[in-house]
């Protein structure tokens, strides 16, 4: 009778995800905890850090067989892995951004190219590892664009088994751009610069709001066919804000289904960071990569502000230069917040938003250059 | 001289000049939607649209 008693509590243990725990799920567990508790208690883009720590941590379970083919969390990944997810991404995005501030003012735009020299700053340190392959340095390079989309849509055409460490990687930095950006910027910036207040910008009629998404998804999907489901998408999207006519397909792609794909691709990506494929000598030195790729950017938008000053006679503040490193609208923001603890009175963030819209297509267009340079 | 379509070398050499070739491009790309835009109040010579004729559109 006992002895039945026991063996059945044993095939009932087995049955559990106990008898397979490893330290590496516990290692994880807590990880995914520490993502949780960054959203929650200083409130970097909880959003997002708060599904994927809440799917890494129940993927780290065993047992449950969530992310396993047939598992829940398996479908939620397949939107990632067929590059749905990201393109739905943008045309939320597109629903929600006003592009005035790049339309009115388009001399600031060449700091969307100038903020992304740390894609190649990663890429070449990436190679120099040896660790990476060209393909694997590109997508590494590209948590320098600081745009979480088109990091999964660029990794997932060029080295898909890194996903989980590229995306951790620059959903986790662009969180934490409020505290990565600011040393670099004063360190490359005098008192007087970081002061300089910008003219005000021009109104953007209704016709030219209408016309640009047109002419740039012509422009972008005619030079680099490789992100045309992205730029199509994103301009899609601010078609549908700008007519005016159809505000309940916009609001629906700003909202609602920003929304729904919103918690998709946060499950997907968390889902993704299991032990054996995370905790591991490459995982590091990608988290370091991308960390050099964001001060390398944020510092090449602010050198390439201060070299357009040599030229302008009207300067402009050197601070928005970083925006240009995208990360629509936290990188504006951060600009803003700086410039304004200089000056009470400079209010940069209309000014920053110029670059730091540009930025989307900067790093859309080096994304695009990586993928058909390397996968031609 | 005929010039065929090359892949990356996956070397320290691929890596810089795939970043040379992706950084030069990309400053020419944005700088070229800039200049587009700059003729961008040009448009507006067509003609005005009116917010609220479109949103009384429908």
């Amino acid at each position: 009778m006992i002895e039945q008693f026991m063996g059945l509590l044993f095939a009932l243990g087995e049955q559990t995800g106990l008898a397979s725990i490893t330290a590496g799920n516990i290692i994880m567990i807590i990880v995914g905890g520490l993502l949780v508790y960054l959203a929650l208690s200083k409130k970097y883009e909880p959003f997002l850090l708060l599904g994927i720590g809440f799917s890494c941590i129940v993927s780290n379970v065993p047992g449950s067989d969530l992310t396993a083919p047939g598992g829940l969390f398996y479908y939620a990944f397949q939107g990632v892995e067929m590059v749905i997810i990201p393109p739905l991404i943008f045309l939320g995005v597109g629903a929600m951004t006003d592009f005035g501030p790049m339309i009115s003012r388009p001399s600031l735009m060449i700091l969307g190219a100038a903020a992304h020299a740390g894609i190649f700053i990663a890429i070449i340190l990436a190679k120099m590892t040896g660790e990476f392959s060209i393909a694997e340095a590109g997508a590494i390079g590209i948590i320098g664009g600081a745009d979480g989309p088109m990091a999964i849509f660029v990794t997932m055409k060029l080295a898909p088994h890194l996903l989980p460490q590229i995306a951790v990687a620059a959903y986790s930095y662009m969180a934490l751009m409020p505290l990565i950006q600011p040393p670099v910027m004063k360190l490359l910036t005098s008192k007087a610069e970081r002061s300089i207040v910008m003219k005000q910008v021009r109104p953007v009629s209704r016709l030219e709001r209408i016309a640009f998404p047109f002419i740039i998804a012509i422009i972008v999907n005619l030079l680099l066919p490789p992100v045309a489901p992205l730029i199509t998408m994103l301009m899609l999207g601010n078609m549908l804000r700008e007519v005016l006519l159809v505000e309940r397909l916009a609001n629906t792609a700003a909202n609602d289904l920003m929304n729904v794909i919103t918690i998709t691709l946060t499950v997907a990506v968390g889902s993704t960071m299991a032990a054996d494929r995370f905790l591991t000598y490459k995982t590091m030195l990608i988290i370091g990569l991308g960390l050099i790729a964001f001060l390398g950017g944020t510092a090449s938008g602010v050198i390439g502000a201060k070299i357009m000053n040599v030229f302008l006679k009207e300067k402009i503040n050197p601070l928005v230069g970083s925006a240009g490193i995208a990360s629509v609208p936290i990188a504006a923001r951060v600009a803003h917040v700086v410039a304004l603890k200089e000056n009470p009175y400079n209010f940069l963030i209309m000014h920053a938003m110029g670059p730091n819209l540009a930025g989307v297509f900067g790093t859309a267009i080096s994304g695009g250059i990586l993928l058909a340079l390397i996968t031609h | 001289m005929d010039l065929i379509p090359m892949k990356v070398p996956d070397t320290m050499e691929g890596a810089i000049i795939l970043s040379l070739i992706d950084f030069f491009l990309s400053l020419v790309i944005i700088y070229g939607i800039s200049l587009i835009l700059h003729i961008f109040p040009l448009l507006n010579k067509l003609g005005k649209i009116s917010d609220e004729e479109l949103k009384g559109g429908h």
